[in-house]
Parts: C-alpha cells; structure tokens; sequence
C-alpha cells in the first residue's frame, strides 16, 4: 500500500490550512509534470500529495483594472489559444508553442512551471518582460512579489511550505515586436539550455522607443537585462547595433555566472540567438 | 479502508467504474494493473515517449504523468474503447492499411493522439498533425507513415460527409 496520502481540498482557503498543517511533509500536486517525475525518481519523498489541479480558483485569464491577470492553474494549451494573451501577452504565448508536447500541454500548468524554480522553466522569461508579479495566499494572509525573486537559485523557492501560487498580474502591452526563442538538445519535448523574451516599440523615426529583454535558462535564476534596454534603446536598429547588443548580453551573462567551461558555446549562442531573434526590427 | 487509499468513480470507454486505488499510484497503473485495460502501454514512465497517451474530458494526456487519483469524475479513453462492435476505428484501419506499424508499441499511444486531433480540429493541416504527435515517439516505422495515415482518415471523413 502507498506510504502516501491523497488530500483534494476544495477551495484555495482549505488548501493552505492543509499545507500549514502538514507542513514541509506535503506537496502540492498541481498538472504533476514536474510531481510526479520528481516522485518517480524519489527526488521527493512527500508524506502527502495536495491536489490543487481542479480549483476554479486558480482557472483563468482576464484583464482587471488594466492589469492582466492569469490563474495559477491555467494550463500552457489554455496560454497557446487565448485571444487575450495573443493581443497584451504574445511572446508568453509564444511560449506555449514549443513547451514539450501536446499530451504535456494539456495538463502542465504555469502555476507549476514558476513554482519549481527549474532555471529553465520557458514562461518565466515572458512573465519578466511583462514584469510580472506573483500572487501568493498563505495562512498570513496574501503577498504580492515581484516574479524575479521566486527563485532563490535553481530549484530553490521563496514560498513557504504553507503558500500557495494564486495567480500572476502582467503589465499588459501590445507590442509592435515580442517573441521567444529557446535553444534545446532537439527540437521537441527539448528543455531549454538558453532561452529568451523581448518586447520592442519603435517611434515614427525608427529608433527603438521602448525595449523589455529577459534571459532564461543559462542563468541560475531568470534576469532582466536592464543594461542590454537601456543600450539599444534611442538608437535605430541595424545590425551592427544587434550585434553590439548581443555582445553586451553575453558580457551581463558572464558577470552573472562567470567563466564556466559551457560558456565557449553560450557566448556565441547567447549572441547569435539575440541577433536572429531582433532581427525583425532591424529597419 | 485505510487513509492512503483512494476511492474513485469515473467513465473509462463508456463505462462507468468504482475503485479503490493506492493514493500514489498513476493513472497508467490504475488502467492497466487494476483495470486490465493493457492496450495502453508505459515506456519511459516521465512523459518523454507518449506510449501512454490516453483521452481524458477529450484532450490527450500522459498516463503515466497523472495521479489515478487523478481519474475521478473524468471521462477516459483508451485504446480499448475506439473500435465499436461495427468494426475497427477509421483511424486504426487507415494506420494497418498505410502500414503505420511494426512492432506496435507506439500505436496505441499514436491513435490516442491523433483520436484528441480528430475530436477538436475537422480539417487539421499536415503541421497540426505533426504538432500533435511530436509528444509520441516512434523507434520503428518512423512518422511519414503514420501521418499519411492520419491525413487519409481525416481526408475520407470529409469525403464521407459531402457526400
Ligand atoms: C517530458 C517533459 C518535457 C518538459 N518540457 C518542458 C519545456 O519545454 N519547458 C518547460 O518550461 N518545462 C518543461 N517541462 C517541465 C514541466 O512540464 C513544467 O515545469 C510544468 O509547467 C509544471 O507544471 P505542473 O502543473 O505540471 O506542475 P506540478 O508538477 O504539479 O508542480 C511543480 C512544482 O510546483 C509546485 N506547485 C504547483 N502549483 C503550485 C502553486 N499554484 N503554488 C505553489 N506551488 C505550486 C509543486 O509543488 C511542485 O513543486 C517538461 C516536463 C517533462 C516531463
Ligand atoms: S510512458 Fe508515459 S510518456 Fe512514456
Ligand atoms: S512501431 Fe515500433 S515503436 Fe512505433
């Protein structure tokens, strides 16, 4: 018999009273993706599984008060084919499109894919450049962060054990340009070594006017690249430009991870992926 | 019944089951183990292979990936439940004729994902299928077979109903 319990609260409240109370021998079990690889593998070994995959709670995506706000358990085929997030959201998106597989898709949630704190989890450079912040209810009430601190390091989370992801809340922005690239071992079902979102506005001259850039993957936790923006912003876009942009992310890369052996491939991909990401914008 | 066993109620090809099930065994164990419903087959066990793509409230989903816990108050579909007493699955006939299997492994996890494709989309182009089958691995007859086969089945439904 299992050595596991099964526990399906039925609203948001009874699930943090659950979690408070059982503390860190609970996980919450959300599209299992990640759950139950980790159980499988026995990188977990919880004594009881919190399901929170059918609350109506978390469901959702929809604007509210001119901000964006999408449910924790909004799964990443729901994020592919809203309207909403293809017209204020469209690199998250973009995002969906090559997340593993169909069968994946259809069960493994956004919720899931930040909480896990993987440094490669795709949505989270899309919620960066919409500088996302994260909604979290726990049994002191709720808290509202900023995306970036989530993660305290690869696979290592700010939440508590008694907290729970509610939902995220966007600064929604239709972008002239906006897109997501990853790099993976292969095409599908491949878990990003390096991936990365931009949203980009030009004036009627041409110069860049407005520019958000997130890498993730290649860094323990997802990063804003404020000195990359602040660079290409006021200037047009040619490709020598991209090219020196490129050559700045690399160099904010570096200062963040330092010298790692794998980094005489990530210096000219980061680069490479950067210029042929923009190159759309180039004039 | 102890605290680490589960009860679930749920439909499986048309049938309406009651079980007692561990609380962490998968969806996979529940239908093959418990059920005997073996046509649905486990490979790699994390989600990677698709040989135990199942349809749950119509959408196609790992087996092995979801709790049987999971199960309760869904609709399922297996493998078991596409042929009917009139014969076998359009989808299943056009992969025998269109030779789409060898060693069969993968066929049954391959029908459920394109039955899911079929269900939503009427007239899916040759990308959507690719999409929708690229969670579904395949070490022996390759895919051009089984997406020929596909795109016949969807192409004689259509022919079917203009007719
Ligand atoms: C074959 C395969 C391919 C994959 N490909 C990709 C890919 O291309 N890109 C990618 O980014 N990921 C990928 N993943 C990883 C995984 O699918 C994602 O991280 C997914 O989004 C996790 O969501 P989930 O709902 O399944 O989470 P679960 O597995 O249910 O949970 C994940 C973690 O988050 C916690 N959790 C879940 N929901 C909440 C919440 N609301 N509040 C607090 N904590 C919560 C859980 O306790 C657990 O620690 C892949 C996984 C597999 C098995
Ligand atoms: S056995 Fe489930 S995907 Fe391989
Ligand atoms: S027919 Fe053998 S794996 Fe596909």
């Amino acid at each position: 018999m299992s050595k596991i319990a099964y526990i399906k609260p039925d609203s948001v409240g009874d699930a943090i009273e659950i979690l408070a109370d059982k503390g860190s021998s609970a996980a919450i079990i959300a599209g299992g993706t990640d759950v139950m690889v980790d159980l499988r593998s026995g990188e977990i070994t919880p004594e009881y599984l919190v399901d929170i995959s059918r609350l109506e709670e978390l469901k959702g995506i929809r604007m509210e008060n001119d901000e964006l706000v999408i449910g924790a358990g909004v799964t990443l085929s729901e994020i592919y084919n809203s309207d909403l997030l293809a017209e204020y959201a469209p690199a998250l998106k973009k995002s969906a499109y090559n997340f593993a597989s169909a069968q994946i898709r259809n069960i493994a949630t956004i919720g899931g894919n930040v909480a896990h704190c993987s440094p490669c989890g795709d949505t989270i450079p899309p919620l960066v450049i919409h500088e996302a912040e994260v909604l979290l209810s726990g049994k002191d009430g709720q808290k509202r962060i900023p995306i970036e601190q989530v993660a305290t390091g690869p696979y290592r989370s700010f939440l508590e054990p008694h907290e729970l992801i509610t939902a995220f809340v966007l600064k929604p922005r239709k972008a002239a340009f906006a897109d997501f690239k990853k790099i993976g071992r292969r095409k599908d079902l491949a878990i990003s070594r390096l991936s990365m979102a931009v949203m980009i506005d030009k004036s009627d001259d041409g110069t860049i006017s407005f520019m958000r850039f997130s890498l993730g993957a290649c860094t323990p936790t997802p990063h804003r690249m404020i000195p990359v923006e602040e660079f290409m912003v006021g200037k047009k876009p040619t490709e020598k430009l991209l090219f020196e942009g490129g050559r700045l992310l690399a160099e904010s890369m570096i200062e963040i991870t330092g010298r790692r052996p794998s980094i005489i491939y990530k210096e000219p991909a980061v680069q490479g992926l950067f210029v042929r990401m923009l190159h759309p914008v180039v004039n | 019944m102890d605290k680490e066993s589960v009860r679930i109620e749920f439909t499986v090809n048309n049938k309406e089951v009651a079980l007692d099930i561990p609380a962490d065994a998968t969806a996979l164990h529940v239908l093959r183990e418990m059920l005997s419903l073996t046509g649905t087959k486990e490979g790699c066990g994390i989600g990677e292979c698709g040989a135990c793509t199942i349809v749950v409230d119509g959408k196609a989903v790992n087996s092995c990936l979801m709790l049987g816990a999971q199960l309760d108050g869904r609709m399922v579909t297996t493998v078991e439940g596409l042929a009917t007493e009139s014969g076998l699955h359009p989808l299943q006939e056009k992969f025998m004729e269109g030779h789409a299997v060898q060693c069969g492994f993968c066929t049954p996890g391959l029908l459920m994902s394109s039955h899911a494709l079929l269900e939503e989309k009427e007239n899916p182009t040759r990308a959507e299928i690719e999409k929708a089958i690229a969670g579904n691995i395949c070490r022996c007859t390759g895919y051009q077979q089984v997406i020929t086969s596909i795109e016949t089945a969807v192409s004689e439904r259509l022919d079917g109903e203009n007719r």
